[in-house]
């Protein structure tokens, strides 16, 4: 699939049409997602009745974090897939899948159940808790990384089992947390573990989306590399890439924006797998494309996810990760069926 | 002055300055507004208000502890009640943000909590004299009864309670759980006093300690005829089923529940033992 032509084939008009169309479809679910929800807001009676205080202050202070917070998340898993698949040279490699979201969350475990019996953390949770997500997905990733250094290249098979394996052993820990933890943070936990944009505020937000937004730039920068790491490490190499270089770059890029997005919103599957494949299949692989374009399609999804995770069944709101997933797992159905030599 | 106190989670049982729309996070809360006879003021409630069955009806805002802060928002309530552990805090931390009172009322699981429990829910209402006639005329006669029952010369049985196991997995109640001060409110002593928190157990060490009474606590308090003779054979062990929201919700039923769970029990016990 990844063969050298079709990875290096420029597609430069419609590509830029495309960008121009997701960028613009990206902005028109922002204002929907903002104008959407269980409370009615029009956009006439914020500045007319006597209830807009409360209609702004639920726009602002409720709605706002929240829409940022799932195209951020979103952006952020859909541009980790693209550059995990470009680096292990995998196209199912993929956050959740093979482990790095749940090494996130065993960070951010570890910190929501010690932190329950040691006080002290309590103030600092805002930041201990990001930062110990983005070392269990870094931890992870490394792990991955290494594993496939030592023994040779994964196949399409290969990751995946290795994937079952870090889920389960992080499961492993996660199970162990839940099993100290007392009874509210366990509920919380299991709650916690669905995905949810719902806890969305903006002085949680801002530092994550920055840790986000610095650590996604550097994978935009990388695409070319990216591109001619298909052609096999030591072609690379001799095309003047750092290669050493590049796959640490992507992997603790990549790490610290699906953390960041952990930390926040908890597990949310399939984005980072489905939204570069679609890509892929319209614009081509050449990282160039996917990657941004990955962005801003990962946004429009999420948004659109937690649009119908907080509607569908209004006054009470669903996991988000629900929705995602049961929109992703049949589509990852479908990749397998397709890849299979027949 | 109002506005101070606006916005908060407060945890003072002090009147508020409106409480015509509440929406309530708790189902022992919605027990004691529906006793109080504050039920048409409920604009929406959390899963876990099940009992009565008409506050099934109303809009849910979620569980107790994942409540949506717009949801919540969109039933325009005046005032949010609910239990200690409602949250998530990031959605409680939104709804203060917009300045919707909110009260979490105290838990604490004897009899006499539970009646503190609702005479501080009435007194937020503004329902304090009637809070007063009620507990007076029925919640205060039980609880001496059920003191009375639970002083009984020797009665210090030893009992678990399992948390609905239809899973296959037996949930036990440990230290500081609901489960272990309703055994309490029985004068019954926990086999699981030594672990903490609500924790899987085999059955074999339950059968190898022969308690006197295992409790399942369910919805519904039904139990199959294999599961009631399921510890016959340890020799001495009854095993009986409770509504799990009558009597862990610790709510206005519970302290009723926990009498007549006491007399059923004593009735069962070997009078030799």
């Amino acid at each position: 699939m990844n063969s050298a032509a079709q990875v290096l084939h420029a597609r430069g008009q419609p590509a830029w049409s495309a960008h121009a169309a997701l960028a613009c479809a990206m902005l028109a679910t922002g204002v929907l997602a903002l104008l959407a929800g269980a409370v009615d807001i029009s956009i006439k009676s914020l500045f007319h009745d006597a209830d807009a205080v409360l209609q702004r202050m639920i726009l602002l202070e409720i709605r706002a974090p929240r829409v940022v917070l799932a195209a951020c998340t979103g952006a952020g898993l859909a541009v980790a897939g693209a550059a995990l698949q470009g680096l292990f040279r995998n196209p199912l490699a993929e956050p959740s899948l093979i482990g790095v979201s749940s090494g996130a969350a065993l960070g951010a475990i570890s910190v929501i159940v010690l932190g329950a019996s040691l006080p002290i953390l309590q103030p600092l949770a805002s930041y201990s808790l990001p930062i110990a997500a983005v070392a269990g997905a870094c931890l992870v990733t490394l792990f991955l990384y290494g594993f496939s250094l030592r023994y040779g290249q994964f196949g399409i098979v290969t990751i995946l089992l290795v994937g079952i394996a870090v889920n389960a052993l992080a499961a492993v820990g996660i199970g162990i947390f839940q099993y100290l933890a007392n009874d509210a943070a366990l509920r919380t936990l299991t709650f916690w573990m669905m995905g949810s944009f719902g806890r969305a505020s903006w002085d949680t937000l801002i530092p994550a989306v920055s840790l986000m937004a610095v650590s996604m730039l550097p994978l935009f920068a990388l695409t070319r590399s990216l591109d001619l790491l298909q052609l096999g490490e030591s072609e690379a190499f001799h095309l003047g890439i750092d290669v050493r270089q590049v796959k640490r770059c992507v992997i603790i890029c990549s790490a610290a924006t699906v953390g960041a997005g952990v930390a926040l919103a908890g597990i949310v599957g399939f984005v980072g797998l489905v939204v570069p494949h679609l890509i892929r299949l319209v614009l081509g692989a050449g990282h160039r494309y996917v990657i941004p374009a990955s962005a801003l399609l990962g946004a429009i999804l999420t948004m659109l996810a937690d649009l119908l995770a907080r509607t569908l069944f209004a006054p009470a709101e669903i996991p988000v990760s629900l929705i995602t997933s049961a929109l992703g797992a049949p589509f990852f159905l479908w990749l397998i069926a397709r890849a299979r030599p027949r | 002055m109002l506005f101070a106190a606006a916005g908060s989670v407060q945890a003072i049982c002090e009147p508020v300055f409106d409480s015509s729309r509440i929406a309530v996070a708790g189902g022992s809360i919605t027990e004691i507004l529906y006793l109080l006879g504050a039920e048409e003021r409920i604009v929406a409630v959390d899963t876990t208000s099940t009992y009565p069955a008409t506050a099934r009806a109303l809009p849910s805002v979620g569980y107790v502890r994942a409540l949506s802060t717009e949801g919540l928002l969109s039933m325009r309530p005046t005032l949010v009640l609910g239990e200690e552990d409602m949250g998530p805090p990031e959605v409680l931390a939104q709804l203060e943000r917009i300045g919707l009172p909110m009260v979490a009322i105290d838990e604490e699981h004897t009899a006499e909590g539970i009646m503190r429990k609702i005479r501080c829910v009435a007194r937020i209402l503004g329902l304090s004299q009637k809070a007063d006639a009620l507990i007076l005329d029925t919640l205060a006669p039980l609880t001496v009864e059920l003191d009375r029952a639970r002083g009984r010369a020797g009665w210090q049985p030893l009992a678990v309670l399992i948390l609905d196991a239809r899973s296959g997995t037996l949930v036990a109640a440990g230290k500081e759980t609901s489960g272990q001060a309703f055994l309490r409110m029985i004068g019954a002593r926990n086999l699981f006093s030594d672990i903490s928190g609500w924790k899987p157990v085999s059955p074999e060490t339950i059968l190898s300690a022969r308690p006197d009474f295992v409790i399942f606590s369910r919805p519904g308090a039904d139990i199959t005829a294999s599961e009631a003779s399921s510890f016959a054979f340890a020799g001495g062990t009854n095993v009986v089923a409770v509504d799990t929201v009558e009597t862990l919700g610790f709510g206005p039923r519970t302290i009723k529940a926990a009498l007549d769970l006491l007399v059923k029990l004593q009735g069962r016990a070997q009078p030799d033992e």
